[in-house]
C-alpha cells in the first residue's frame, strides 16, 4: 500500500461520508454544505490521477459555481431555516423502492464489469501530465476525438439561460 | 539566480533513503503545511501594521505608536488578545456551519496562498492549470462567507453576505479575464513557467505594453474587489452593517476572516507581481550587462516582495481614498465597465500576440 | 454621470479618481498632526480660552478680588460652588463680610462658564489646564483662594495681577496635592503675551487688508453710480473695514495694559 492508496482510501471515506450526509442532513444549507464537500472530495481524487485540469474544472463549477448558486437561492428563497417536514408512510415505501432499484443497477453494473487490478498508470501526477495547449486544442478540434461539437452545445445551454434570466428580469 | 528547487530535492532524497515513501511524504507535507501557515501568519501580522500606518499617514496621523519603537509589538499584541478571547456563538444559529464557515474562508485563502512563486523553484503548488487552480480555489471562499452570513442567524451578516456574493463572483469574471489576457502572452498556466519566462525575456507588464498596463489596472481593481476591500468594502461596511458576515463572530473565529482578508489582499498583490512584474525575476535591462549583473544577484525571493510591497502600495494607496460604493454602483461598475474592458483587452492582445506587436 | 456618453463618463471618472489618488498621495508626505500626549506636557500649547478648571487669580501680594457676595454661588446651576464668608469688624468699626473659603468641586461642574460671567469683581476665571484626572473623587473639591489671602483693597486697583496670575495658582492653591502637577509659571505667562502679540499683528493686517478692500469697493461705486448693488457692497465693506480696525485698537491696548 503506497501513500496514493492512502489518500485514495482516505478519499473514499471522506466522500461517502459526505454524500450519505447530504442525504440525511435535514437542513437544506447543510446538505448543500455537506454536498461540498463530497464535489471537493471528487476534486481531490482527480489530483490524485493527475488530471489537474478536470480537478481544477470540478472545483471551479462545482465547488465555486453550482454550490455558490445552491446556497444563494436557498438564502434568497427561504427566510428561516426549512427543516423537512416528516414523511408519510407512502412516500417512505416508494422512496425505499426506487433506492432498492438504484442499489440492484449500480452493484449489477460493478459485478459484471470485471475490474482489473492494474496500478494507476500515473504514480507520479507531475511528470506525464498534458499540458494546456492540448487540451485547448482538443476542446477546438473537428478532428475524430475532438470536442468541438458538445463545447458548442453548451453555448446553447448558456444561451437558453440568458434568455431566460432576460424573459424573468424583463419590465412587464 | 539560486534555484531553491537543489535544497528541496537534495531534502528529499535524503528522507527518502532513510524511511519509506509514504513517511517522507507525511513529513514533508506536515514541514510545508507549517511553513505555510507560519509564512500566512507572519505576512498577515506585517500587512496589518503596514496598513494602520499607511492609513494614519493618509489621514494626517502618526498610527500606531505606543507599544513598542514606533508600534511594532502593537500588533503582536492585538494578535494576543484574539487569541484569548471567548468564541462566543449566538442563541439559535447553525453551529456546525457557524464554526465551519471561518474555515472555509481560511482554506481557500491558504490554499491560494500557496501557489504563490516565492523564488526560482521555491513554490508549493505547482502544475500545468496553476493560473485556473488558483482561480478555481478562490472562489470556494464566497461559499465560507454565504455560510458565515446565512448561520449567524444576523440581518446584518445576511445581508453583507449577499453583498459579498454578488460582489465576488461579478469580480472573479474580470480577474478571469485579465489573467487570461496575460496569460495569452505567457502561452502557459503554469506559474513557475510564467516566471521563468519573464525571467528570460523581459516582465509581462513591458512586453505587453498598453494593453498589460490596462490589463493590470483592471486587475488591481477587480483585485480589490474580491477582497472585500477599498471602496467595495461594502460586504463589511462598519457603518451600515457593523462588521457584515462576520458580525457574530469573536475571538479567533473573528481572527480567521481578519487574516483571511488581509492575506486575500497579499494574494492578490502577490498574483499581479507574478503576472505582470514577474515574480521572482530581476529587472534587467538588455544591453547593461554590468547593472544587469548586479540586479541578478539581489536573491529572487527579496525581488518578489518588493514587487509585492510596491502593488501592495498601490492597493492601499487606492483603498484609503476612495469613499464606499453603492451595491448598484459596484455591480454596474463591474458589468458595464470593467467586463467589456476586459474582453476588449483580451482580444486586443490576442491580436498583438499573434500578428507578434509584443516584445 | 446620467446626462454623459458611455466614453465621456469613463474618462470624466479615470480624471476625479486621479485627482483623488494625487490629493492623498500629497498627504502621504505632509508633518502630522498627531500630540504624542505624555511627551510632548511640556510644550504642548492649549488654547487660553479652553475651560480647563476654574481659578480664582491672585497678585502678588496673595490679593485676590473675590467680595464674597455669593453671586457665583448663587448662578451655578450643578451647585458645584460654595462661598463660605464671615463677618470681622474692620478697624474703623465697620462690619464687613470677608470671603473665607471658596470651595468648588469640579466633579460637578459642568463648565458653563456662568459663575465666571455673573461675577462682579472678575474675580473668578476658567484656566486652561487639563490634566484634572485624580485617584480620589475628594480631590476634586479645591479651595480656590490661597491660604491667608484677602480681598485686595478698593482704593487700588487690583489690575496688575490678572494675566500672570492664573498659572500662578496650581501649587499652593491645592491643599491636598492630589491636583496636577505644576505646569510652568513663566513660560505659559510669556506665551500668553507673544500669541496675544501675534494676534494684534494679524488684526491689524486684517484691518488694513478691509480698508484697501473698502477703498477699492468704493472707487467701483463710484465709477457706476447707477449700481445700487455695488454702493451696497462699498458700504458694507466700510463698515467692516471699521470694525476690524476697532478690533485691532482694541488688541493693542490689551497690550498695553500687558
Amino acid at each position: 500500500m503506497n501513500a496514493q492508496d492512502i489518500m485514495f482510501v482516505v478519499l473514499a471515506v471522506f466522500i461517502t461520508l459526505s454524500a450519505l450526509a447530504t442525504v440525511l442532513s435535514k437542513s437544506i444549507v447543510r446538505a448543500a454544505t455537506y454536498l461540498l464537500f463530497v464535489l471537493l472530495g471528487t476534486a481531490g481524487l482527480y489530483f490524485l490521477m493527475g488530471y489537474t485540469f478536470l480537478g481544477s474544472v470540478q472545483t471551479m463549477v462545482y465547488a465555486g459555481g453550482v454550490i455558490v448558486l445552491y446556497v444563494f437561492s436557498i438564502l434568497l428563497t427561504s427566510g428561516q431555516q426549512e427543516e423537512l417536514r416528516q414523511s408519510t408512510l407512502q412516500k417512505v415505501i416508494a422512496g425505499s423502492v426506487i433506492t432498492l432499484i438504484g442499489i440492484g443497477i449500480f452493484v449489477g453494473v460493478l459485478w459484471t464489469h470485471g475490474f482489473n487490478p492494474v496500478e494507476l498508470a500515473l504514480s507520479k501526477p507531475s511528470e506525464s501530465v498534458i499540458t494546456m495547449d492540448t487540451i485547448g486544442t482538443q476542446m477546438l478540434s473537428t478532428d475524430k476525438g475532438g470536442f468541438l461539437l458538445p463545447f458548442e452545445a453548451v453555448s446553447v445551454l448558456l444561451l437558453a439561460c440568458i434568455v431566460a434570466g432576460l424573459v424573468i428580469a424583463r419590465k412587464r | 539566480m539560486f534555484d531553491f528547487s537543489i535544497f528541496t530535492k537534495w531534502l528529499d532524497a535524503l528522507m527518502l533513503s532513510v524511511m519509506p515513501e509514504w513517511l517522507t511524504l507525511i513529513i514533508e507535507c506536515v514541514l510545508v503545511a507549517l511553513g505555510i501557515i507560519t509564512l500566512y501568519a507572519i505576512f498577515a501580522m506585517v500587512m496589518i501594521y503596514v496598513e494602520r500606518k499607511f492609513c494614519a499617514f493618509v489621514q494626517c496621523r502618526l498610527g500606531p505608536d505606543r507599544v513598542g519603537p514606533w508600534g511594532t509589538i502593537q500588533v503582536v499584541c492585538d494578535v494576543l488578545k484574539m487569541l484569548t478571547k471567548e468564541i462566543f456563538s449566538p442563541r439559535k444559529t447553525d453551529r456546525f456551519l457557524h464554526g465551519l464557515a471561518p474555515f472555509l474562508v481560511i482554506t481557500a485563502s491558504m490554499t491560494t496562498f500557496a501557489c504563490l512563486p516565492w523564488n526560482k523553484g521555491a513554490q508549493i503548488l505547482d502544475f500545468n492549470v496553476g493560473v485556473f487552480f488558483f482561480l478555481a480555489v478562490g472562489s470556494i471562499g464566497v461559499v465560507g462567507i454565504l455560510l458565515a452570513g446565512w448561520s449567524a442567524n444576523n440581518k446584518y451578516s445576511i445581508i453583507g453576505a449577499m453583498r459579498a456574493g454578488a460582489q465576488i463572483i461579478s469580480y472573479e469574471l474580470s480577474i478571469g479575464i485579465t489573467m487570461l489576457t496575460m496569460i495569452c502572452l505567457a502561452g502557459t498556466m503554469s506559474f513557475s513557467e510564467i516566471c521563468q519566462a519573464q525571467a528570460d525575456g523581459g516582465w509581462f507588464i513591458f512586453r505587453g505594453h498598453i494593453v498589460a498596463v490596462a490589463a493590470f489596472i483592471l486587475y488591481l481593481i477587480a483585485g480589490n474587489a474580491e477582497c472585500n476591500r477599498g471602496p467595495f468594502d461594502l460586504p463589511e461596511s462598519e457603518s451600515e452593517l457593523t462588521a457584515g458576515y462576520h458580525t457574530e463572530y469573536s475571538g479567533m473565529d473573528f481572527g480567521y476572516y481578519y487574516l483571511a482578508e488581509y492575506l486575500n489582499l497579499f494574494i492578490c498583490a502577490g498574483m499581479a507581481s507574478t503576472i505582470f512584474l514577474g515574480g521572482w525575476a530581476p529587472f534587467v535591462i538588455p544591453g547593461l550587462d554590468g547593472f544587469n549583473e548586479i540586479m541578478t544577484m539581489i536573491p529572487g525571493f527579496v525581488w518578489f516582495l518588493g514587487k509585492v510591497f510596491f502593488v501592495l502600495f498601490l492597493l492601499l494607496w487606492e483603498r484609503w481614498t476612495f469613499p464606499r460604493l453603492r451595491i448598484d454602483q459596484i455591480l454596474k461598475l463591474e458589468w458595464k465597465y470593467l467586463v467589456p474592458i476586459s474582453m476588449v483587452l483580451l482580444v486586443l492582445m490576442a491580436l498583438c500576440v499573434s500578428f507578434g506587436l509584443t516584445f | 454621470m446620467a446626462n454623459k456618453t458611455y466614453f465621456a463618463g469613463l474618462v470624466g471618472g479615470i480624471k476625479s479618481l486621479c485627482t483623488g489618488l494625487g490629493v492623498t498621495f500629497r498627504e502621504l508626505w505632509t508633518p502630522k498632526v498627531t500630540e504624542r500626549y505624555p511627551e510632548n506636557r511640556k510644550e504642548n500649547i492649549i488654547p487660553e480660552r479652553f475651560r480647563g478648571t476654574l481659578v480664582m487669580p491672585h497678585n502678588e501680594n496673595n490679593e485676590h478680588k473675590c467680595i464674597g457676595c455669593g453671586i457665583c454661588q448663587m448662578q451655578c446651576p450643578n451647585d458645584s460652588i460654595e462661598v463660605v464668608t464671615e463677618m470681622v469688624e474692620t478697624e474703623d468699626g465697620k462690619k464687613k463680610k470677608i470671603l473665607k473659603q471658596h470651595i468648588y468641586d469640579q466633579g460637578k461642574c459642568m463648565y458653563c462658564m456662568i459663575c465666571t460671567r455673573a461675577c462682579p469683581q472678575g474675580a473668578i476665571e476658567f484656566a486652561p489646564e487639563y490634566e484634572c484626572a485624580v485617584f480620589d473623587r475628594q480631590a476634586l473639591v479645591k479651595t480656590l483662594n490661597q491660604p491667608g489671602s484677602k480681598c485686595a483693597e478698593k482704593p487700588k486697583p487690583a489690575k496688575p495681577a490678572a494675566p500672570a496670575a492664573p498659572a500662578a495658582k496650581p501649587a499652593a492653591a491645592e491643599p491636598n496635592g492630589a491636583a496636577p502637577a505644576a505646569t510652568p509659571v513663566a513660560p505659559a505667562a510669556d506665551d500668553k503675551k507673544a500669541k496675544m502679540e501675534a494676534a494684534a499683528k494679524k488684526a491689524e493686517e486684517n484691518a488694513a487688508a478691509a480698508k484697501a478692500a473698502a477703498e477699492e469697493a468704493l472707487k467701483a461705486a463710484e465709477a457706476a453710480p447707477e449700481d445700487a448693488a455695488l454702493k451696497a457692497a462699498a458700504e458694507e465693506a466700510q463698515a467692516k473695514a471699521a470694525k476690524l480696525a476697532t478690533v485691532a485698537a482694541n488688541f493693542q491696548k490689551k497690550l498695553a495694559e500687558m
